[in-house]
């Protein structure tokens, strides 16, 4: 029982995992790019969180959406900003403009929030849900479903709507895109406050269940390489399958060989995919 | 080139402690003299890969790391000189360099820059729970010399000397590789994989020789620091941060330049003691903050760093002057 | 036979590219692949030049098959491309760019200079030997690529349209650097769009349409093939010419 428990748990947080890494993978099928900063928007996200309970109050549905639209809003103005004249730069600019703003983004938490550990306040979501002898918290199920819903819109978005078709054109061919009247200037500024807006909203759910402090990031962002990875490069539907899969990964081996364990044995998976499959579950040879 | 430019930096260096002897914090001036050229030494060791091969490593410290961690591994269980675990950190850094490069590297960049990431920090959780490692305590070096071939010394003097004379060496080893077949085809591979195989150039075995290379030094940059200082810990040996000072420091200088990662050097490490000093502990939050908005503009304005930016000054001055001389 | 490709074929999943063409070519041809854009040449031409291994069929380089081999290995081999978009080291010199051809044969940093200046004689880029890359215009930068792949020492160079976007008069220079190249005995395959180019130089032409090979011959009788300006020009013109 404990360990379908365990079970339930790991695949609740990766449909977080899911969530977040959908968003750094639509960046890379978009134009080829990694975002080192990308754990740093969840963590943001977080204190976005926190910072909209304190101040304005309300329950997941406000802080959530006040954690998206303040990294969408990030992530268009990084894109204006910074990526957009990266881009065309040589590969040390693109590597070193995201991994330099991923310790900027850093080191200002510390510096604002200082680097304790924090937890959003316990009256906004608790208690548990006993489901056939299943024990599972208000949080968990809140974050997991809520993910999974967005996660599932996200694809959605970029299949079925006329925006998301946009998005796939420039992705294909940028040229081609632009001929049909598509600029792909505003469609890769909307790519990066979507993937930072998911980023966000996935720290918001977490940060409901779990303890944060500035450094979460660093941890995020190499669980959302490793999902990425696993899932095939620039596939949202395979980075959500990945993510449900790591989300398990990392709960049974938290389970069966303790805690410290877990990061260890999914960057461990991550160096195996490397040697032995690094075009994904889902990616063709 | 002009020969004397490069004269006047080596006496200067050579020069530089018995230049401040006589001042009153000469222990101090002497000290962060030895730190600018350790910074230098693994600064230059990452640009090798990152800078000349254009393959960018953020997990470098896992060779600085496995160079500081052995010497003083070998001191602490076997109580034998730590000169010893030198060449065996060497090893062990070729070891993760074949590890790492050998799947990655018939891959785009970024998997190379994702998978150092991860296995440094992998290296870090794991050093940091393993009891024989010293787990999060650390290791410790003799307390006090037993003879020479321990290599303490209560001066930072001799330091100086030593991390001299290895920079020396690697920057020569590098001028020597800058001349060679693997310097140009480094260069080729940097500008264009696909263009450099339809000439001949066997990439991916290059871009390991670059690694290997590369990660030999950083880990002798480990061993230097650990025989310094006597001590390390998973953060000062394999934190982030390591790997975050080298790239920083090549790429203020000028990465895939010859002496890009010593200008590097020479503004940072002063820079980060002067900020310590005069903020106390709280200053080493800001001096990251300023780290990561220093490596966001490079990228952005000038990514061929300050050597780069100079070369531009000169020519654009020049053009003006033949323009007005023309005029 | 220096090349022959045998039914080679490439797909990019669904989409038939190349759907089995053969080629032959005897040391010391010249022989031009033409065909409308979107044809198959390019896919065809990258197949050869071990950029993309086909997904079927062989391909032999005297005698040695390297259908599977990498783009290094054939650089070894003696087979030289270049490539449509020049691909150039934009940020080194002219010399420097020819020096990394120049030490696939020569190991020694001396001799791969010399080497690199000879070829930059012939190609008539020596003057700028000190430049950087990135200063030269599209007809320079094709004319470097040409240069970077003569310094390897190939025995066959595979030009990708290596003259489009150029004016008339540079082409006359192309064309007759095209020439000097064969007469050192280098065996010439040229992907190319200006049928006056084709006319000038080859002996022998393949027309690419939808993957296939349409038509092959002699370049002034290919030219009136009702099925290649059909290809060309649509169903209304091959009637038209015809009638």
């Amino acid at each position: 029982m404990i360990l379908l428990q365990v079970i339930a748990g790991g695949l609740l947080l990766g449909a977080v995992y899911a969530l977040f890494s959908a968003g750094l993978t639509l960046i890379w099928g978009m134009m080829n790019f990694i975002n080192f900063a990308h754990g740093e928007f969840v963590m943001l996200g977080m204190y976005a969180a926190l910072l909209t309970v304190t101040w304005v109050g309300g329950g997941p549905g406000v802080f959530g959406f006040a954690a998206a639209l303040a990294l969408f809003l990030l992530g268009v103005l990084i894109y204006f900003s910074l990526i957009k004249q990266v881009m065309r730069g040589p590969m040390l600019a693109q590597i070193l403009s995201t991994f330099g703003l991923a310790l900027l983004l850093r080191y200002a938490a510390f510096w604002i929030f200082s680097p304790n550990f924090v937890t959003l306040p316990t009256t906004v979501l608790s208690g548990t849900v006993d489901l056939g002898g299943i024990l599972l918290t208000v949080p968990q199920l809140v974050a997991g479903s809520v993910a999974a819903g967005l996660g599932l819109g996200m694809h959605l978005l970029l299949t079925r709507t006329a925006v998301g078709s946009e998005l796939l054109a420039v992705a294909e061919d940028r040229n081609a895109a632009m001929l049909m009247g598509i600029r792909p200037d505003r469609m890769q500024a909307l790519a990066w406050g979507l993937s930072a807006a998911s980023a966000g909203i996935a720290g918001a759910l977490m940060a409901i269940s779990f303890p944060f402090s500035p450094a979460v990031g660093e941890t995020f962002a190499l669980t959302a390489f490793v999902v990425v990875t696993l899932g095939g490069f620039g596939s949202v539907p395979g980075a959500m399958l990945a993510g449900l899969i790591v989300g398990l990964i990392q709960a049974l081996s938290a389970y069966w060989f303790g805690p410290i364990y877990k990061d260890v044995v999914v960057y461990g998976l991550f160096v195996a995919l490397l040697w032995l499959r690094p075009q994904g579950l889902l990616g063709k040879a | 080139m002009k020969r004397w430019p490069l004269f006047a930096l080596a006496a200067a260096l050579l020069a530089y402690p018995w230049l401040v002897a006589g001042t009153d914090s000469a222990a101090f001036l002497q000290d962060t003299g030895a730190l600018v050229l350790l910074a230098a030494i693994g600064a230059s060791a990452w640009n090798i890969v990152g800078g000349y091969a254009g393959q960018i490593s953020v997990g470098h410290a896992m060779f600085f790391g496995a160079g500081a961690y052995l010497p003083l591994l070998v001191y602490q269980h076997w109580q034998l000189p730590p000169l010893v675990g030198v060449p065996l950190g060497v090893a062990a850094s070729l070891v993760i360099a074949v590890f790492i490069g050998f799947p990655t590297f018939r891959l785009v960049g970024h998997y190379f820059s994702m998978a150092t990431i991860a296995v440094a920090e992998l290296l870090r959780i794991v050093v940091g729970n393993w009891d024989f490692l010293g787990a999060a305590i650390g290791l410790q070096g003799p307390a006090t010399a037993r003879g020479w071939y321990d290599v303490i010394f209560r001066s930072a003097v001799p330091y100086y000397y030593i991390f001299l004379a290895v920079l020396a060496l690697l920057i020569l080893a590098t001028w020597r590789m800058q001349q060679s077949r693997l310097g140009y085809y480094l260069g080729a591979i940097r500008a264009g994989e696909r263009a450099a195989r339809s000439l001949g150039v066997p990439v991916r075995r290059y871009k390991l020789y670059a690694l290997m290379l590369s990660a030999g030094f950083t880990s002798l940059a480990g061993s230097l620091y650990a025989l310094k200082t006597g001590f390390v810990d998973p953060d000062s040996g394999l934190g982030i941060l390591v790997s975050v000072q080298m790239i920083i420091t090549a790429a203020l200088g000028g990465a895939g330049t010859l002496f890009g990662p010593l200008l590097g050097a020479a503004i940072l490490v002063p820079l980060q003691t002067a900020t310590n000093t005069w903020l106390g502990g709280s200053g080493s939050g800001l001096t990251y903050i300023v780290y990561g908005g220093v490596i966001v503009l490079i990228a952005r304005f000038e990514p061929g760093g300050l050597l780069e930016l100079w070369h531009r000054l000169l020519a654009a001055r020049r053009r003006r002057a033949e323009v007005r001389h023309a005029a | 036979m220096l090349l022959s490709a045998e039914k080679v074929a490439k797909h990019f999943g669904s989409f038939q590219a190349v759907a089995g063409a053969d080629l032959a070519v005897e040391e010391g041809e010249i022989v031009g692949l033409i065909g409308p854009n979107g044809a198959g040449k390019s896919t065809f031409f990258n197949c050869i030049a071990g950029d993309t291994p086909p997904t079927s069929g062989r391909i032999l380089f005297d005698g040695i098959d390297v259908t599977a081999a990498p783009a290094e290995t054939h650089a070894r081999l003696g087979i030289g491309r270049t490539f449509q978009v020049p691909a150039t080291f934009e940020d080194m010199t002219i010399l420097d760019n020819v020096m990394v051809g120049a030490f696939l044969r020569h190991p020694q940093r001396g001799a791969a200079r010399e080497r690199a200046l000879e070829v930059l004689e012939l190609t008539g880029l020596k003057e700028q030997s000190g430049q950087r890359a990135r200063s030269l215009g599209t007809p320079g930068r094709k004319r470097l690529e040409i240069a970077r792949v003569l310094a390897t020492g190939p025995r066959l160079m595979l030009l990708d349209e290596a003259l489009a976007g150029l004016t008339p008069g540079e082409i006359q220079r192309a064309i007759e650097l095209v020439r000097r190249i064969h007469a050192q005995g280098i065996t010439l395959v040229i992907v190319e769009h200006i049928m006056e180019v084709i006319l000038t130089l080859t002996r022998r032409v393949l027309v690419f349409n939808q993957g296939h090979v349409i038509a092959s011959g002699k370049p002034q009788e290919v030219v009136n093939d009702p099925a290649v300006i059909e290809a060309y020009l649509g169903r209304g013109h091959a009637r038209a010419a015809r009638s």
